[in-house]
């Protein structure tokens, strides 16, 4: 009886019931095939032990935000269905943006010397061929999706009803504490002290009385912190590129 | 009736977190199997977690959330896949190389393949797919073949091929002196 058979014995797919039998009774009969199949069996079962890759905190962050965002639209449209642009979605999109604009461009000089070293790596066991993954390339990606909700709504926050606004810029505190932590955790200090900077702005916004005008003015000092960066960080990309 | 109606509650917000918190991990790393790509990785998940979110009315009750994501979260994994490497996953009947065989073989493979993920990265696209639906998701022979447009045999055949390399690439590295 070759491998495959018992492959698909082991797998319960894939035999009928009278082969299932055949290898029932074969195996009831021959103990060196008995013995094969434990082999087998037991080789098949370890693999299905291999630990869950870790995941890197910054995607968790992103599927999350992707989540209360698709949320967050959703309750704006009903709220107002005529209304085609989600305004509740502009602030933390602007801010996280902005922020992971500040660390990819902060950590683009960081790492210009390093910049093929990797930021954490899949499959990590001793001698295995791990799978590189820059956090560049992952900041990257987040702030893209980010940047898309930011650019769309940032104008037009201020129309938002005071609740709504105080409630966003609260959720907004609380995801860059969570990305302060990873920047720190990442061993990014730089990158976590920036991010930690933005905290007094994001709190003077979800004062109770900060003044519309003062409001706004914070809106506008963050748009322009958003702009500098994504300059920054289109120089800096074109730079690497065009080095490379 | 009002069993029905129950089942037809759907997921909140919450709930979402709650999976994604509790379940990301695993999800992201089954994509990361079958796509051995970090980027490709994370942006199946991201639209399978969407793509729930705009279902969620569909979900059944009766089923975990968790679970019905992953499913999910798997057939977006492939179709970034196919959308990547066109037509990758249609070339199931033809006879695929056996790189163990090559003038490299798999000696050398097996040395670099310390772990089944590694291991993993030595099988061709149809046969790491077929081997992880199969051995890894738990799917049934009929659902690969029905999910990558080919037949029950075809996919017995890759999940064969993947088996024997694995089983060479995995043994003969435990072989190895330290």
């Amino acid at each position: 009886m070759n491998d495959e058979s018992l492959l698909l014995y082991y797998f319960d797919d894939g035999l009928s019931d009278r082969e299932r039998h055949e290898i029932e009774a074969s195996l009831a009969a021959d103990a060196s095939l008995a013995s094969r199949y434990a082999g087998l069996c037991a080789q098949l079962d370890a693999w299905n032990g291999t630990p869950t890759t870790p995941l890197p905190e910054q995607l968790l962050h992103r599927w999350h935000h992707s989540i209360a965002a698709a949320a967050r639209q959703e309750r704006a449209r009903r709220r107002n269905p005529v209304r085609s642009v989600n305004l509740p979605s502009f602030a933390w999109g602007a801010v996280i943006s902005a922020a992971l604009a500040l660390v990819i461009g902060i950590g683009i000089n960081r790492t210009a010397d390093e910049s093929v070293r990797p930021a954490f790596e899949v499959g990590v066991e001793a001698g295995a061929a791990p799978v590189a993954v820059t956090s560049r390339a992952v900041f990257e990606r987040s702030m893209e999706l980010y940047l898309r909700d930011a650019r769309q709504d940032l104008t037009m926050l201020g129309a938002q009803p005071a609740d709504d606004r105080m409630l966003l810029v609260r959720q907004i505190i609380e995801q860059n504490r969570l990305f302060e932590r990873t920047a720190a955790n990442n061993d990014a200090q730089d990158l976590a002290r920036v991010l930690r900077a933005f905290e007094p702005i994001l709190l003077r916004l979800a004062a109770d009385d900060v003044a519309p005008a003062d409001a706004e003015a914070l809106r506008v000092q963050l748009a322009f912190e958003l702009d500098v960066m994504l300059t920054k960080l289109g120089r800096d990309t074109s730079k690497q590129a065009t080095s490379t | 009736m009002v069993a029905n109606l129950q089942n037809l509650k759907a997921p909140t917000e919450a709930d979402f977190h709650q999976a994604i918190s509790a379940c990301s991990g695993r999800w992201y790393s089954a994509c990361l199997k079958i796509t051995r790509d970090p980027e490709l990785a994370a942006d199946a998940v991201q639209d399978a977690l969407l793509n729930a979110w705009q279902k969620r009315h569909q979900f059944d009750n009766a089923a975990r959330l968790e679970t019905w994501i992953h499913r999910i979260v798997i057939n977006a994994a492939l179709q970034r896949l196919r959308k990547l490497r066109p037509g990758v996953l249609q070339s199931l009947g033809t006879e695929i190389p056996d790189s163990s065989n090559t003038p490299h073989g798999a000696h050398a493979d097996s040395v670099i393949h310390a772990s089944l993920s590694a291991a993993l990265a030595g099988l061709t696209d149809i046969e790491r797919v077929c081997f992880v639906l199969k051995h890894l998701e738990e799917w049934r022979l009929s659902e690969i073949a029905g999910e990558l447009g080919t037949n029950v045999g075809a996919v017995k055949q890759a999940v064969f091929r993947a088996v024997r390399k694995l089983r060479v690439d995995l043994s003969t590295l435990r072989s190895e002196p330290a």
